[in-house]
């Protein structure tokens, strides 16, 4: 039997979803630089350590697509042939960003300046309706732990994390023993309001179904019925009044409530407007008693990726370059509608499956121009993009800062090496900086 | 009327963004210095000239008229921040035509795409066709959208449209949309608009009104719930003054606004009629 060496790294911040979670503990083996075992993880988290191992999916060598076939190249070649896409687009967009760290963000966002591109991120197709209902009308949130430690009432609206974020109940919000809540599950009231009955509802005390696509109607009625109008309905959104009469009771009666809000939300018909009024709720019930809201952010550092942008532009997705300032406007300047409309002319994928993801029209259309992805691994993107970049996972192959779904940063660690040439998605953003600047004769 | 006129040689294959194109940018240039105008494709700077035929001539502001001919669905901006003299669009027209505007007239004979007339200031706005989403609706983040001017849309509009839309009695500004049919949202956060749809509406029209007044002479798909029947009128007085007569169901909200001025008594249970957000649709 061959001898493994093996190495155990603690406190491992798990790069997978928008709970990042910090105590990982990840057993390395060292001459095989391959991951052998992960504890504390949930089931997705460890899936992406283990996805790191060599195997037949990961690129090890840059790729360039030439007669339709990918072809290993150096280096040199790879980053010469995406600078050469990236300098003749007249309307190139750089998509991505939530799944790396920030220092590769703000390199991306130093990139997009120097092309007069536009530069998006992936809550322009999760949370950035949330984003918009903030700017119009600001939002009342705290750090996870506020909710842990006090929270005696806690709202699910269209979010389900016992899949999307499976250790978010363990850590923070439905099963924990927090200061004030020394009983855990016990002393929390969780509600559940989706449309459909979900493993998460099918775990709280009380589950609100309401008609798809109609969330907008009933926060309005909770609204309304919590300032005392009589309304002249008998039911609204499938939930009748007097149900929703003791809803309000419930609300106004706790000592400490949260609304954990996800996409069921944010990308159902009337996106941002559902949050709109959703924090206008939560605002509203501090009349009478201590209400927060938190989005349950879902790719592990897209809210590092807002921060970044935000501190470097003024924006946080959605922005364009091409007058040389910053400017923004989702709709207008958003992956997905620019791609249907066929606005772009070169795109530049960084940690990101847009192919997977994206309408099938806007695939389409990302398809028909010059491709590049940056990725560790092939996706339906990478498989078709023109130049192909291997990156290093950040998290689990480099270092790097994220942000935590409230806007706690944590800095990520390093437990085992990248295989081939693969480099970080910082280090590959900087080759590229730099010979797009020498191509623009900078 | 001096005219110039602009002719679309050929549609753009990107976005042109063309907000030099109003009477005030134009006004007492040559016809060579108005081809110089630098516009913007993707990230490339061209000139005006590189895109349109243009002739004609114009010496005061107030006495230019511009008439663009093409399918300019792919050019943005058009007239904006504009404050005085016409613009004439033959053909369909892109983003944010005649955004900001505070004075003159943009008649628009085709379709018009999103955010036209964005945070109008004044002037008048007329799109004899469709209209995208976002008209006359605030930019994001504003809390004061369109504060004074008339739109006027033969067909319909988007969803979100005056959105934050900011009148004011005292302040004698009446910002004013008359369309065809309307889509979701309505008039969303309006604080005294006078909306009046000549057809249907879709969902929550009036959706956190605090004042305003919305006509709906169709059907409503779905009424917000926080929208309380006051009773029927034969008649209705907007804000500035004008009638509207036939018969109407009147509505008062949105009662879920903490800010609505539409007070319920506590003990007698009825609505106060001050200023508050009013809502009639066709009995
Ligand atoms: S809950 Fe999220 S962050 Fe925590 S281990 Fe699972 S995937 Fe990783």
């Amino acid at each position: 039997m061959v001898e493994r060496k093996i190495k155990t790294i603690y406190d491992v911040v798990c790069p997978f979803c928008g709970t990042l979670c910090d105590d990982l503990e990840v057993d390395i083996d060292i001459k095989e630089d391959s991951v052998i075992e992960v504890r504390n993880g949930c089931q997705i988290g460890t899936k992406k350590f283990f996805s790191s191992n060599p195997s037949g999916h990961r690129y090890l060598k840059p790729r360039i697509k030439t007669n339709g076939e990918h072809k290993e190249v150096s280096w040199d070649e790879a980053i010469d042939a995406a600078a050469d896409i990236l300098v003749k687009a007249k309307r190139p967009l750089l998509y991505g960003f939530s799944s790396t760290e920030c220092e590769a963000q703000s390199k991306g966002v130093e990139l997009a300046e120097i092309l007069g591109a536009i530069l998006d991120n992936t809550a322009s197709v999760c949370h950035g309706p949330s984003l918009l209902a903030i700017q119009d009308v600001g939002a009342p949130l705290s750090t996870l732990g506020e909710y842990k430690n006090r929270a005696d009432l806690v709202i699910f609206w269209g979010s389900n994390p016992v899949h999307a974020h499976p250790r978010h109940l363990g850590r923070y919000s439905e099963f924990v023993r927090g200061y004030f809540r020394k009983d855990g599950r016990n002393d929390r009231f969780i509600i559940v309001v989706d449309p459909r009955n979900t493993h998460t509802a099918q775990i709280a005390d009380l589950f609100i179904q309401v008609k798809p696509n109609e969330d907008y109607e009933l926060i309005n009625a909770i609204r309304a019925v919590l300032r005392g109008v009589e309304l002249d309905v008998k039911e609204v959104s499938g939930v009748s009044i007097e149900k929703i009469r003791e809803l309000v009771d419930m609300l106004k009666l706790c000592n400490f409530g949260v609304i954990f809000f996800g996409m069921g939300l944010t990308q159902t018909l009337a996106h941002h407007r559902n949050i709109d009024a959703a924090i206008c709720l939560t605002r509203e019930l501090n009349d009478h008693t201590k209400f927060l809201l938190e989005p349950m952010r879902g790719h592990y550092n897209v809210t590092g990726a807002n921060q970044v942008f935000t501190w470097n532009t003024g924006y946080a997705y959605s922005i364009d370059f091409s007058r040389g300032y910053p400017r923004y406007n989702p709709g207008e300047f958003s992956s997905v509608d620019l791609l249907i409309k066929d606005e772009v002319d070169s795109s530049l994928i960084v940690a990101s499956d847009p192919a997977s993801n994206f309408p099938a029209a806007a695939v389409k259309n990302l398809f028909k121009h010059p491709l590049i992805s940056i990725d560790p691994h092939e996706t339906p993107t990478s498989a078709f993009a023109d130049v192909v970049l291997p990156a290093a996972f950040a998290g689990i192959e480099c270092e790097g800062t994220a942000y935590r779904m409230d806007s706690v940063p944590l800095r990520l660690r390093k437990v085992k090496n990248a295989p081939g040439e693969c480099i970080s998605d910082k280090e590959i953003l900087e080759k590229l900086i730099i010979k797009v600047k020498e191509k623009l004769g900078e | 009327m001096a005219e110039i006129k602009l002719k679309l040689k050929k549609k753009p294959e990107l976005p042109l963004e063309a907000d030099i194109i109003t009477p005030d940018n134009l006004v007492g240039k040559t016809i060579a210095e108005i081809k110089k105008l630098a516009i913007y494709h993707g990230k490339e700077v061209v000139k005006l000239g590189d895109f349109f035929d243009i002739s004609g001539k114009s010496t005061d502001i107030n006495d230019t008229k511009i008439i663009i001919e093409g399918d300019l669905s792919n050019v943005k901006r058009i007239g904006e921040k504009m404050s005085g003299g016409e613009i004439v669009v033959n053909g369909n027209v892109g983003m944010h035509v005649g955004n900001q505007m505070n004075g003159g007239k943009i008649t628009v004979n085709g379709n018009a795409d999103d955010w036209a007339g964005a945070m109008l200031q004044g002037g008048e706005l007329e799109i004899n066709g469709d209209a995208g989403h976002y008209v006359g609706a605030a930019y994001r983040g504003f809390w004061q959208g369109m504060k004074n001017g008339t739109i006027k849309v033969k067909g319909k509009v988007g969803n979100e449209t005056l959105a934050w839309v900011n009148g004011s009695k005292p302040g004698n500004r009446f910002p004013k949309l008359i369309c065809g049919s309307a889509g979701a949202f309505l008039g969303i956060h309006s604080h005294g608009g006078i909306i009046i749809v000549e057809g249907d509406s879709d969902r929550c029209a009036g959706a956190d009104q605090v004042r305003g007044t919305i006509v709906i002479k169709g059907k409503i798909s779905r009424l917000l719930p926080s929208f309380k029947k006051i009773g029927e009128v034969n008649e209705i007085e907007l804000p500035n003054g004008e009638k509207i007569t036939g018969k109407y169901i009147e509505y008062s909200g949105d009662h879920s606004v903490a800010k609505n001025h539409s007070k319920i008594d506590k003990k007698t249970g009825e609505i106060s009629n001050s200023s508050n957000g009013r809502l009639y649709i066709a009995a």
